[in-house]
């Protein structure tokens, strides 16, 4: 049996009305937080290098998840703010169901010098171009408006 | 069934708002177990996570977030949970899983980061009631506790300075323990009597405090424990039950779900006379009124009698049945699944004369540990032997 019923009016039942509103507050953590301090100043990323395997993480981690130790402040380092696209895809409608007035490209970014990639969006004039292997490289919003999140990234170009 | 050996315990600092992420407490916290045991990463077979409801650290399937810092990416995985009692049920599978065979080596990790939930954890407490028979009436989870610890002073005639004893005793407990919260070496009877009533007969000083933190424990099996240790501490027995939503309709100064869990746990580990035969006591402790009456629902002693033991020192740390010698969760805090380091792996390193300034006096042999959660409702026992 199929339920063909697109909707029904669920106020025509007896019931109560709730909400789970809950607000939080999120520490950065002892490694969000040297990064994002290196972030609002800097025009480059902090990555950590595990001193076991050599794994470079970024965004950094204060430790290495596979050899379970502790990656030491000396076995940080600073890589440039740019990297590879190894995978994207394009949005066209947002979640709910409407059409995006621009289309909006997401990608998977192996970032220089390191062995970790990360999630950003790519502004390009030509969002149906093929950026497998695109250099881009990351856009900040100016220092004097940097906050210390990752909304400091504003895009990859 | 097979043996099953606790050898190593870890425990983070347990503060009202920690900078660490619940990855990063998830990793202090196994790391130390890992070194107490001697054990690698790839000697883990298995892992188990215990946290308390999603809401608290604000992360919808906060288990999976948490796997990099329980050294569990590629390994078998579970989350358990039953909100305060997980500190002691993720133990409770955790034991499954080397009792059972599928596992020699299993790591259990508790974590909970209370604080993301701002301003107070209690706007996620909102969350945890019947929709329709409960909720329209907005209520609080002190209202209850305060009215649960006023039918147990009720039934058994119980003053507030017996109960009040509980929290001193508690907070100076703590003045030994290094992740404490709130010890206090000098706190009274008349500091808590004195502080700020919240709802009729709680007071401020009644209550454990929210906390960021989070602990991890080692198992192994009889085969490989001679392998980390010359002196394993032994899981005697586990018990866990859970009674009704129906709150309404339980007595409410005899905590029955607490005893059913305690009597499987004592059958399996052959105990026939807790009070004699169970040298230290970690009852859950998140008010001081619940610390007698889990002792009760243990079987620890007769219905009203724990205010008792607790006025003729028999419950301080050099008296007959230390309870909450850890400092529990009104001392050392309450960040709920993580209290597993108060309830549990304070019985492993009790037994194992780890616990330093904490230390039982007299060779402790057998500990019993016990969780408490939901809508008053999960029992959770664990009994340690060495
Ligand atoms: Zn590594």
């Amino acid at each position: 049996m199929t339920f063909l019923e697109k909707q029904s009016d669920p106020t025509s039942f007896m019931h109560w009305r709730g909400d789970m509103q809950a607000d939080y507050l999120y520490t950065n953590g002892v490694a969000g937080n040297r990064f994002f301090a290196h972030l609002k100043k800097k025009d480059t990323f902090l990555a950590s290098r595990c001193p076991q395997c050599k794994k470079v993480f970024m965004p950094p981690r204060m430790f290495c998840e596979d050899c379970f130790c502790d990656i030491p402040d000396k076995a940080w380092i600073e890589v440039p703010a740019r990297g590879t696209v190894r995978v994207w895809t394009v949005a066209t409608i947002n979640a709910h169901g409407k059409k995006l007035k621009e289309p909006k490209v997401i990608a998977l970014i192996d970032i220089d010098k390191t062995d970790s990639a990360m999630l950003g969006i790519i502004k390009t004039k030509n969002p149906d171009k093929d950026l497998f292997g695109q250099k881009v490289k990351a856009v900040l919003r100016p220092k004097k408006k940097r906050e210390g999140t990752l909304k400091d990234i504003l895009y990859f170009e | 069934m097979r043996e099953v050996a606790v050898i190593g315990g870890g425990m983070t600092l347990f503060r009202r708002r920690l900078l660490e992420t619940g990855k990063e407490l998830s990793y202090l916290a196994t790391k130390m177990a890992m070194e107490e045991a001697g054990i690698e990463k790839q000697d883990i077979d298995m892992v188990v996570l215990g946290s308390a409801p999603d809401a608290f650290d604000g992360i919808h399937i906060k288990g999976d977030n948490l796997v990099d810092g329980c050294a569990a990416a590629g390994k078998p995985y579970v989350r358990v949970f039953n909100g305060g009692g997980t500190g002691v049920f993720a133990p409770i599978a955790g034991w499954w899983h080397v009792a059972s065979g599928v596992a020699d080596v299993a790591l259990v990790v508790c974590e909970e980061k209370m604080g993301s939930c701002y301003p107070h954890p209690q706007t996620a407490f909102r969350h945890i009631w019947d929709p329709i028979l409960d909720r329209p009436l907005n209520p609080n989870l002190v209202w209850l506790f305060a009215m649960e610890m006023n039918r147990y002073m009720t039934a058994h005639d119980i003053k507030k300075e017996d109960i009040a004893l509980v929290a001193v005793k508690n907070k100076r407990n703590a003045v030994g323990h290094p992740c404490a919260q709130l010890a206090d070496p000098n706190i009274t009877v008349e500091d808590v009597l004195n502080s700020e009533m919240m709802a009729w007969p709680v007071q401020r000083l009644d209550i454990s405090p929210p906390s960021d933190g989070a602990s991890a424990l080692i198992y192994c099996s009889k085969d490989k424990a001679r392998q980390f240790t010359d002196e394993p501490v032994w899981v005697a027995g586990t018990g866990w039950t859970i009674d009704s939503t129906m709150w309404t309709n339980r007595d409410l100064y005899f905590p029955q779900y607490v005893a059913n869990a305690a009597k499987m746990a004592y059958k399996m580990a052959g105990i026939s006379n807790p009070f004699k035969e169970i040298d230290i006591a970690e009852p859950y402790d998140p008010f001081d009124y619940k610390e007698l009456h889990h002792m009760e629902g243990l079987l620890l002693c007769d219905k009203g009698q724990a205010p008792i033991l607790t006025r003729e020192g028999v419950t301080q740390r050099d008296g007959d049945l230390p309870v909450c010698p850890s400092g529990g969760l009104l001392g050392v805090g309450n960040p709920i699944a993580a209290t597993m380091g108060q309830k549990v792996c304070e019985l492993y390193w009790q037994l194992t004369g780890k616990a330093g300034k904490r230390q039982v006096p007299g060779d402790p042999r057998v500990g019993v540990g016990q969780a408490w959660g939901d809508i008053m409702q999960m029992g959770t026992v664990i009994v340690l032997r060495k």
